[in-house]
């Protein structure tokens, strides 16, 4: 799969397209920031899009917003958030296909994402 | 004269004035009123006893001492004079001379009577005519005074009170103008102060509590952050990302990511009583039969209870009993005291899980061990922040130290009561109270979306 992640932390960005590439072997491509991630979201041919939902210039939850509406054929969009609140858990799976909590342990990371599109499909 | 007691007191004593003249000058008509009444009740009174005496003219002495008193009451001097010359012609036996005198008496009464009468006829229309007076002016004054106190006391009463009620429903609309220089002006001057010093603290509070939400939003965020890439990196290498590992690296490891995530665990649960206790934590409360509430407690634990060699034993005697709770809540509460009976208990033993109707107080759970007790000092302190029971008779067991604290403010947040009773060496009973509860029978379970 061709993966955009989106996340403005440097280490967990790597941790986790480690945990992408070498266990999953996917192909990930990484931005920093929400301004960044729509527009690569906008142009790339992507299967999946993991945002996290605090990031510089525009959170998670408006990139996924303003994607959904400017793009012609949306992809399965997946938050990462330390936020596990009600509410916030409430927005996330009704603007994006379900979120992944905040310390995320790589090791079933793959596993996670797979789920979360299994239940979409279903 | 600025204040209210001052324009009252004028009044007041204006009125007071008026009502004393008049009543004086009433008083001193019908007290001239009274005399000649009586000084013409005298005449007659003197005219009939003398045609009772007797045709020779020779009066007795009772006669005479009677008539005497009579003459001594007699006004005015002249009339008294007249009277008592005759009297004394009548005591000397002057005949001739007395039957003169008598007539001129006769004659001089009729004319007093005729002229008193007419004096009485306007003493008495003049103290009907001070009464109405007094009549009208106490109308009058009461009047005036009735439209001062509700212009002066009453109107501006009512409009602080309409003040106060827009502020009690914070409409803060209203100017803070000057009041009047009276005692009502300084009661309004003095709550304009109350209510702009409450509004001034209300908005510090506001912006403390703002900071409190920002704090734990921003704690939450910032303290999460390095944990995932400390265990993420964890969990790789021991994965075996970076290649082999030899026995020593692995439990190393191991040792580094069970604390990392007794760290996550810490986090969360300072987390939740902040928000607990700031109020920030709403509760979704629905209908909860009490035997799915301890069934699904008992699978969760279940792991730990066999690898602790413990039972777990549920009696129920409130059975079809549902309970209105925010079931995951309670299901942390629950989960938080049976997994310390858990640990705390001796192995091969077993935790009882007990659930009682109490009549005006609700519905009681119960969980009982048979560990080594806590002590009575111990208890007071156990429910607090950061306090684990321990001691030579207790090992520490590993935990945060939140878990009773959170579950104490989970169970006050459900109106209920959380406590324990505990001997050391007879093991702990950990209760707690919930008071909504209803049965079943009547009422089928619906699940919530």
């Amino acid at each position: 799969m061709k993966i955009l992640l989106a996340e403005d932390d440097h280490n967990i960005s790597k941790i986790a397209c480690l945990a992408l590439e070498k266990m999953g072997g996917h192909q990930v491509e990484w931005v920093s920031d929400g301004k960044m991630a729509l527009e690569r979201a906008l142009a790339g041919d992507y299967d999946l899009i993991l945002l996290d939902e605090m990031m510089p210039e525009i959170n998670g939850l408006k990139v996924c917003e303003l994607y959904q509406q400017q793009s012609s054929s949306p992809k399965p969009v997946i938050f990462l958030s330390a936020k596990s609140q009600e509410g916030d858990v409430k927005a996330f799976e009704k603007i994006g296909l379900g979120f992944i909590a905040k310390p995320f342990d790589p090791m079933t990371l793959n596993q996670s994402i797979t789920q979360l599109l299994e239940s979409k499909a279903a | 004269m600025k204040s209210i007691r001052g324009k009252l007191f004028i009044i007041l004593s204006f009125l007071f004035a008026l009502s004393l003249g008049l009543n004086f000058f009433s008083y001193l008509s019908f007290m001239e009123l009274k005399s000649k009444r009586e000084q013409i009740q005298l005449g007659n009174q003197l005219e009939l006893e003398l045609s009772q005496l007797p045709s020779n003219l020779k009066a007795n002495a009772t006669q005479l001492n009677s008539l005497k008193k009579l003459n001594q009451r007699l006004t005015p001097p002249l009339r008294k004079a007249g009277v008592s010359e005759m009297l004394t012609h009548l005591e000397k036996r002057r005949t001739g001379t007395f039957k003169k005198h008598l007539k001129t008496f006769k004659t001089n009464e009729t004319e007093f009577r005729r002229f008193n009468l007419n004096r009485m006829d306007y003493l008495e229309k003049k103290v009907l005519f001070l009464m109405g007076l007094g009549a009208v002016f106490l109308i009058f004054g009461f009047a005036a005074l009735h439209i001062l106190f509700k212009h002066l006391v009453i109107v501006p009463i009512r409009n602080l009170s309409s003040k106060m009620l827009d502020f009690l429903h914070n409409r803060y609309t209203y100017q803070f103008g000057s009041p009047s220089n009276d005692e009502i002006g300084h009661l309004h001057a003095n709550f304009n102060s109350l209510a702009q010093r409450v509004i001034s603290h209300t908005d510090e509070l506001k912006s403390l509590d703002q900071a409190k939400s920002d704090f734990l939003s921003i704690a939450s965020h910032e303290l999460r952050t390095p944990l995932t890439s400390i265990k993420g990196s964890l969990s790789l290498l021991k994965g075996g990302m970076g290649g082999e590992l030899n026995e020593v690296t692995t439990e190393l490891l191991g040792i580094a990511e069970t604390e990392s995530d007794r760290l996550i665990r810490l986090i969360n649960d300072l987390l939740d009583l902040a928000k607990i206790e700031a109020g920030k934590l709403p509760l979704s409360t629905i209908w909860v039969p009490v035997d799915d509430l301890i069934k699904t407690t008992f699978n969760s634990l279940q792991g730990l209870a066999q690898s602790a060699s413990v039972e777990l034993v549920y009696e129920n005697a409130a059975q079809n009993v549902q309970v209105m709770i925010d079931k995951d809540r309670i299901q942390q509460v629950l989960t938080n005291l049976m997994s310390n009976a858990v640990k705390f208990s001796p192995k091969g033993d077993c935790v009882i899980a007990k659930v009682i109707l109490i009549e005006n107080e609700g519905i009681r759970f119960e969980i009982k061990d048979h560990g080594k007790g806590i002590d009575p000092e111990d208890q007071k302190l156990i429910f607090q922040k950061f306090r684990q029971a321990s001691g030579p008779n207790n090992p520490i067991v590993k935990g945060t130290g939140l878990g009773l604290a959170i579950a104490k403010a989970l169970v006050e947040e459900h109106q209920g009561e959380i406590g324990l009773k505990s001997k050391p060496g007879e093991g702990s009973t950990f209760f707690f109270t919930l008071k909504e509860w209803r049965f079943a029978s009547t009422h089928p379970v619906v699940e919530a979306s």
